[in-house]
């Protein structure tokens, strides 16, 4: 008897035909879509350098003063001494950068359960696997790119020569509905100037052509049809 | 920095990952000999039709790829795979028209499959292919498993192999009868390596070389019947023990067969063919990018390591040439893999068409040969009774 049920136990079992979960494919948030920047919720690029340098200063003439929390590390007076011309001028250029490398107004996100691609405008695609990584994605001999998963962060990393780098840190909001870019930009050690920008998602109109790369018609488009 | 070394902290070993690539890169690759190029090579050309003796006929085997990944990761790896498949399938026939052009040997074929009535049988093995320079390795044998040529062979191209037809303008089409194959010279080598190896052998040598594969070929239609007519040596050569009378039924029957299988295998040839002709057009550009990527490779690997560009390293307008640098050899990188993805698309009819069913027979090309071999057997067995 004991043995019937059993075996009745397993057959179902064996007809149960829901899908296997993929524990070799993490999981992750879903970032795709169509995305516009919120200028109200997104940093300034000035905005934070002033904040920043005034940050910096106050910390500096706190820390001559012989003020300093505890909390806080102290600052080297050597590395980020932003009462000096030339390393102002440096900070400056670096937040210069950050406002031009994420100048897009708008980026479209798109993902499956294998890779996610982030397009815009003017710039190559990121496209990262779902592996956390780090994964090579790019290298030449003008610099190279890894990205990453932090749980739920994509993250990209750029290395320029000479020591220049970039952070590209998405996350993407619970209900899906925003999305936060933390723009990162570092020189050799100093330290860096990171640019935090917010997309809300927005319903694109739909592409009017379908368009695919020939090698030898070039790019071919059609109208897209109701069924496409 | 390493930012990423703050931002991913709760993952220790990813950034231990990202030492360790680094570490790998440092690693020196091992190198391997360079192949020496053939250089500029005229075709050794009979003018005058060479006699019976020395029309040995050449099965060109698909070639194989001892290419794996692309060197820079992330972008297109499978559809440069794609290419490279696709490629062992076209290179044999340009090989192939090169030896008929050469007018020096006998029916000269594309084949899926090694086949034991060819005199001789070619295989290669592409060791390189890209725009600026093909490496093939070539091995040639005859039927008695005399080693013609086992070597490596090396061309480049230069700006003038790939004149203006071969970059897309709108209105500009390839046109293929004035286009010459930018590694022609490599081909040309081959042929005329091969002429040489001829010359060496007596009128024995030939004559005993046809009559091996015509056994060869009576052997692998009944083994039972004909396998004791050949012997090989411990070194894998084949010779003749005896051979049929010239009026024997049987061997009759399996010239019939050949004659058959001949005709069978010119119908691949020709599948071979109009892949080939198919293919052309957009592989002959598609090697024109891949050029012209190359070049632009070059000339940034030359530009990134002239430190003085990057002298100025905190300036804005260095900072952003930097970022530009970057941005745009990026950019390149992945309109060249969807040029790689457009070539697929391109030609996946003629692959298609190449491997759909034919004559009740299924399966790829390869498949359809082993099929039409088994039957051909079946046949023989049928009409004499011989197994």
């Amino acid at each position: 008897m004991v043995i019937f049920i059993f075996c009745l136990a397993g057959e179902s079992i064996a007809q149960d035909d829901l899908p296997l979960l993929d524990l070799d494919t993490p999981v992750r948030l879903n970032f795709s879509g169509s995305w516009e920047k919120d200028f109200t919720r997104s940093d300034n690029w000035e905005d934070e350098l002033n904040r920043v340098m005034r940050m910096r200063q106050e910390q500096a003439a706190a820390q001559v003063a012989g003020i300093r929390p505890l909390s806080r590390p102290r600052v080297s007076i050597g590395n980020i001494n932003l009462n000096s011309s030339r390393s102002r001028s440096n900070f400056v250029n670096l937040a210069r950068v950050a406002e031009y490398i994420s100048r897009q107004t708008t980026m479209e996100i798109i993902q499956n359960r294998n890779e996610v691609r982030v397009e815009r405008k003017g710039e190559a695609p990121l496209i990262c696997g779902m592996e956390t990584g780090p994964t090579p994605t790019f290298s030449s001999p003008h610099g190279s790119e890894f990205c990453g998963w932090n749980r739920l962060q994509l993250i990209f990393e750029i290395t320029l020569p000479e020591q220049l780098y970039i952070t590209h840190q998405f996350s993407v909001s619970a209900n899906g509905s925003s999305l936060q870019l933390i723009t990162s930009i570092q020189n050799g050690d100093g330290i860096p100037f990171n640019l935090r920008q917010t997309y809300n998602k927005y319903e694109a109109p739909p592409e009017e052509y379908n368009c695919i790369q020939t090698i030898s018609r070039g790019r071919v488009c059609s109208q897209r049809t109701p069924l496409d | 920095m390493n930012l990423i070394t703050t931002v991913l902290k709760s993952c220790a070993i990813v950034v231990h990952g990202l030492v360790l690539v680094t570490c790998v890169q440092n690693v020196p690759a091992p190198v391997e000999p360079t192949i020496p190029l053939v250089g500029s090579v005229n075709l050794d050309l009979a003018t005058v039709t060479p006699s019976e003796l020395l029309l040995l006929d050449i099965g060109v085997r698909i070639f194989e790829t001892a290419l794996e990944e692309e060197t820079n990761p992330g972008y297109g790896g499978l559809e440069f795979a794609t290419i490279r498949e696709n490629e062992t399938q076209y290179l044999p026939y340009v090989l192939r028209n090169t030896l008929i052009d050469a007018n020096q040997w006998g029916a000269v074929r594309v084949l899926p499959q090694d086949d034991p009535s060819m005199d001789l049988l070619l295989s290669g093995t592409v060791l390189r292919s890209d725009g600026q320079e093909l490496q093939i390795h070539i091995k040639v044998q005859d039927s008695s498993g005399r080693e013609w040529l086992n070597k490596k062979y090396a061309d480049l191209t230069l700006e003038e192999d790939f004149p203006i037809s071969t970059r897309y303008t709108p209105g500009n089409r390839f046109e293929p009868e004035s286009f010459t194959e930018p590694f022609q010279d490599l081909y040309n080598q081959i042929n005329n390596d091969l002429v040489a190896v001829r010359a060496q052998l007596s009128d024995q040598n030939l004559r005993d070389i046809a009559l091996v594969s015509q056994m060869a070929y009576a052997a692998d239609l009944s083994p039972d019947s004909f396998a004791h007519t050949l012997k090989a040596d411990a070194n894998g050569y084949i010779s003749l023990v005896s051979l049929p009378a010239n009026n024997d039924p049987m061997m009759a029957r399996v010239q019939d067969m050949r004659v058959r299988h001949h005709l069978f295998i010119d119908t691949v040839d020709e599948y071979y063919q109009a892949l080939y002709e198919d293919m052309q057009p957009s592989y002959v550009i598609w090697r024109r990018y891949s050029y012209d990527q190359i070049a632009q490779d070059e000339a940034a690997t030359r530009e990134a390591y002239d430190i003085s560009r990057y002298s100025s390293s905190s300036g804005y307008l260095t900072l952003i040439q930097r970022y530009d640098r970057f941005r745009w050899s990026k950019i390149y990188e992945v309109e060249f893999s969807e040029l790689a993805t457009g070539f697929n698309r391109e030609i996946a009819p003629a692959i298609l068409e190449l491997n759909k069913q034919v004559h009740g027979l299924s399966g790829t090309m390869e498949e359809q040969y082993i099929q039409w071999r088994r039957i051909l057997r079946q046949l023989f067995t049928l009409e004499t009774g011989r197994p």
